[in-house]
């Protein structure tokens, strides 16, 4: 009998990762079927406007066309609003940004549908645009939609007036936070195949298979059950893949129903860049109370969020924004707006973070105006105010566990060498150097806002050779779901890894489980496969017992087998999953969990806004050449409270992989737009971090298990990047001795400071 | 692949991973849309065909090419080595290897491009340090690791 090995903790190399390293996976791009035809949008070179005339009759010139598709060619609904319905399908009067999709071109090549796009000639009568957040807010006719603004959300606690009475220091601050664009490497794409019974099948590069299901259906005017989606691996998606495929995908469900034939979509990287969402630029206003030796007694803070076009995923990230815009601090009176602005721009969406790394932003460089003005060493005065167990959060949500905040700041300030190098002279002749920490807490899941969805599937099923099989209704997007789901169930059936297949995430597989963002998968799927084993693992215990001759309470399951623990005589796994088959017992199991009831009021944004938070604090050196004005961060230590590692090196992998998005948005990714013209569509433009941007990461954990986590384990995904920018934003502002409130710091920016 | 009314055409001759390959070619087809759409070899990504990101890599005549700067017909006579030679079915390199014990992996898009380049720099300097491995690197963006690991492994099998 070998020694029991956990797959648990264990740092198992990538499942899918030989497949990838020989180019072997098949992402979508990689498809192609037979008689499949191509699809292309056409779509709005205007900001804002009425269309009044539509002329697809150029594009019948284009050698291999087939078809043009507009509003009117829709059969059932024309809206694709995930959460808001604001968003028709395919424009039909109103246009509202350059990239609003008004019909789709299909062709044999993939060429001459993106060619016979261009040729469909569209008349407009223009608006006077709104490509601000200020300008929107002074609209007074002519709204982009009902109103210019797209949602709000408010925390209300306490008494601010007392508060600010109360208070020896008030201390304001104004931050700005840009676009950044999510660059994931594959485009946006999908292939939707008719079959038969009115079915159709939808491959792609889908975070949330369910939000695709519902929108095929609803602009086909067909049932869920005739629309079967399929995610492809994903080359990246970082949320951008959270609710744009749902728009490719029914574009081109359009055009399968049409032709009769299977019905490619891949975005072009510039168009990718002009159509789809972003994260959203934020406008903060912070007023803070304190007492004269740093505590914090009050906040008033305003929120204010560039939404785009369309509302898309705003609601929900400005409500994120407003639950967590205090961050892991003790605040008895706090007051909250956080208002959502249409404008005629891109759509801002989901993107890593969600809403987080901009009231990161804000709460940790007003944290470092309050040092300065207070004297107070940052890692102090973070101390005194930070959350531990028992302590209500900014919504007066009592934590109870698994509250390691405080461990993560001391952890990070001492691996750091905070105090020594906070100290030290900051500068060396032409070079500066500064060093800055940031603190935050990342909700959950879905939280109240999204309790209702916030559930999820996992099903084991065992072959009668003893292979299993392990279906889920989340994502793999390169983030590593499928090798921690394998560890988890592994575990569980106490079996070697290499006898699990995960399936790709279908609708078919198992039941909605909701979409598959806020670092969810390793709370969700891990709780779902946990409830899973509990049905089970009772039959294979049983089936072993019969086998062995004893009793199932004798048998566990471990080693590739079944053993009963007193005699030590074991059934190996392949033969007891025979024997499952030949005893006529069930051979699988629908595992399901649900988050629980959480006590909130929307009204006043009091109450449990998540069942429980990731906690993480990241402190930054960085070195500005005072004669470039450039930044270059040389170390990032980054810990983080995840309740529980179930793969260290691959979570590793996900904090170094934030870092460097989030040192991308501190510093080189500079989106910007013209006229509502996106000019930084590409690499030269657009300065996604290289090998020679990124800085040396150390990776703290910090394991505080969450009683509802599966093995304590919570989300890790998000918290990666929410806090670097911030932390890097105030070493700057240590080495150049100016506050810097605004991102990217570019060089200019910087040398500006600097003077 | 750009659209042209006019095409014209050429008969091109090349090596692809050992094999000879004869092909009647767009002559304004490019070299990666001629690996993916022609031969179906996919692991060759496009990402930005501009040639700044570097998941179109192949080898060709011993160099390493963004194959979406190249035109098919540029490579007549020539010998490519895509990400399907390297490893010819299931025999992976000591460097792909080590990718995968280093967790140098995630979403995977740049990964083909990545190993190649590294291949490359290995083949053009035994025992790379980091500073040198960060240099080779820099034509390569990965969107997921922050290169860290990759890194890692590069550096990890110029050890062996």
């Amino acid at each position: 009998m070998s020694k029991y090995q956990s797959q648990i903790g264990r740092s198992l190399p990538r499942v899918d990762a030989a497949d990838k390293v020989a180019g072997r996976t098949r992402y979508l791009t990689d498809i192609y079927l037979d008689r499949m035809v191509y699809a292309y949008p056409i779509y709005s070179t205007i900001s804002f406007g009425t269309i009044v005339a539509i002329d697809p009759a150029p594009a019948a010139a284009v050698p291999g066309f087939i078809t043009t598709l507009l509003a009117l060619d829709i059969p059932g609904e024309n809206q694709v609003g995930v959460i808001i319905d604001d968003q028709p399908l395919l424009a039909a009067e109103t246009v509202r940004f350059k990239g609003d999709v008004i019909g789709v071109a299909v062709a044999e090549t993939e060429s001459a549908a993106h060619r016979a796009a261009q040729l469909v000639q569209v008349q407009y009568v223009e608006e006077q645009p709104y490509l601000s957040i200020d300008v929107s807010k002074t609209a007074q006719s002519k709204y982009i939609h009902s109103s210019n603004i797209a949602c709000t959300h408010r925390v209300d606690r306490g008494d601010i007036s007392q508060g600010f009475a109360a208070a020896d220091r008030i201390i304001e601050a104004d931050l700005v936070t840009p676009y950044q664009e999510h660059y994931y490497l594959e485009p946006q794409g999908c292939i939707v195949v008719p079959e038969t019974d009115g079915r159709y099948t939808v491959y792609g590069s889908i975070q949330c298979i369910y939000y695709v299901q519902k929108a095929v259906a609803r602009a086909l005017g067909i049932p869920f059950s005739k629309v079967t989606v399929i995610q492809t691996p994903i080359g990246g998606a970082f949320g951008g893949k959270e609710d744009v495929p749902s728009e490719l995908c029914a574009r081109s469900a359009l055009a399968a129903r049409v032709v009769g034939r299977p019905v490619k979509m891949v975005y072009r990287r510039h168009d990718d860049a002009q159509l789809t969402s972003k994260r959203h630029p934020f406008q903060m206003h912070y007023k803070i109370g304190v007492t004269n030796d740093g505590r914090l007694l009050v906040a008033e803070i305003n929120l204010v969020e560039n939404a785009g076009a369309y509302a898309t995923l705003s609601s929900v990230v400005s409500y994120r924004a407003a639950m967590q815009a205090m961050g892991p601090y003790v605040i008895p009176n706090i007051k909250v707006l956080s208002t959502a602005y249409y404008t005629n721009l891109p759509p801002a969406g989901a993107f890593r973070g969600f809403g987080s790394p901009q009231a990161t932003f804000g709460h940790e460089r007003v944290m470092d105006h309050i040092a300065d003005q207070l004297g107070i060493d940052p890692v102090e005065l973070r101390l005194k105010n930070v959350l531990r167990p028992g302590d209500m959060t900014l919504t007066g949500h009592q934590l109870k566990a698994s509250v390691g905040i405080e461990a993560t700041i001391k952890q990070a300030a001492d691996a750091a060498d905070w105090v020594n190098r906070r100290r030290k002279n900051t500068s060396n002749g032409r070079y500066r150097f500064g060093i800055g920490i940031a603190a935050s807490h990342y909700g959950n899941c879905l939280g109240a806002a999204g309790w209702a969805m916030d559930g999820a599937a996992a099903k084991i099923q065992i072959r009668r050779d003893g292979s299993v099989t392990l279906a889920y209704g989340l994502s793999e997007m390169g983030q590593g779901a499928n090798t921690v789901i394998t560890q988890m169930a592994a575990e569980v059936l106490g079996i070697a890894p290499e006898r699990i297949i995960v399936l790709d995430p279908s609708t078919d597989l198992v039941p909605d489980s909701g979409p598959g963002v806020a670092s969810r998968n390793v709370v969700m799927t891990g709780n779902a496969i946990r409830n899973a084993a509990s049905q089970i693992v009772p039959v294979l215990k049983s089936a072993a017992a019969e086998m062995l001759e004893t009793d199932p309470d004798r048998i566990e399951l471990r080693n590739d087998s079944a053993e009963d623990t007193d005699s030590g005589n074991a059934v190996n796994f392949n033969d007891l999953a025979n024997h499952l088959f030949i005893s006529n017992r069930p051979m699988d199991s629908l595992g399901w969990w649900h988050v629980p009831a959480l006590k909130y009021d929307p009204e006043t944004g009091v109450g449990e806004a998540y069942f429980t938070y990731s906690y993480s604090t990241h402190i930054a050196l960085v070195k500005v050449d005072s004669l470039t004005g450039l930044v270059q961060v040389e170390k990032i230590w980054a810990a983080h409270d995840i309740g529980r590692a179930i793969n260290p090196a691959g979570l590793e992998g996900q904090v170094e992989g934030g870092v460097a998005q989030g040192i991308g948005w501190a510093l080189t990714e500079h989106f910007q737009t013209k006229n509502g013209s996106v000019i930084t569509p590409n690499l030269s433009t657009y300065l996604v971090p290289t090998t020679a941007d990124v800085s040396q990461v150390q990776t703290i954990l910090v394991e505080d298990p969450e009683p509802l986590g599966p093995w304590g384990a919570k989300g890790i995904g998000e918290p990666a990047v929410i806090p670097t920018a911030a932390a890097i934003a105030n070493a700057v502002s240590q080495a150049v001795g100016a506050p810097m409130d605004s991102l990217p710091m570019t060089p200019e920016i910087v040398l500006n400071a600097l003077d | 692949m750009l659209y042209i009314e006019d095409i014209e055409y050429f008969d091109l001759v090349v090596i692809v991973n050992g094999c000879e390959v004869c092909r009647r070619v767009p002559t304004h087809q490019r070299l990666l849309d001629f690996l993916r759409d022609d031969l179906r070899l996919t692991g060759t990504k496009e990402v930005c065909g501009e040639g700044e990101c570097g998941a179109c890599t192949v080898i060709l005549n011993g160099e390493t090419v963004n194959s979406c700067l190249i035109l098919a017909v540029e490579a007549h006579g020539s010998e490519i080595m895509t990400i399907e030679g390297l490893s010819h079915g299931q025999n992976l390199t000591d460097l792909q290897q080590a990718f995968i014990e280093k967790h140098s992996v995630q979403c995977g898009y740049c990964i083909p491009g990545m190993v190649l380049s590294a291949e490359q720099l290995e083949h053009e300097q035994a025992q790379p340090d980091r500073e040198i491995i960060k240099q080779g690197l820099a034509g390569n963006i990965c969107r997921c690791t922050g290169y860290h690991k990759i890194i890692d492994a590069v550096e990890q099998k110029g050890d062996r």
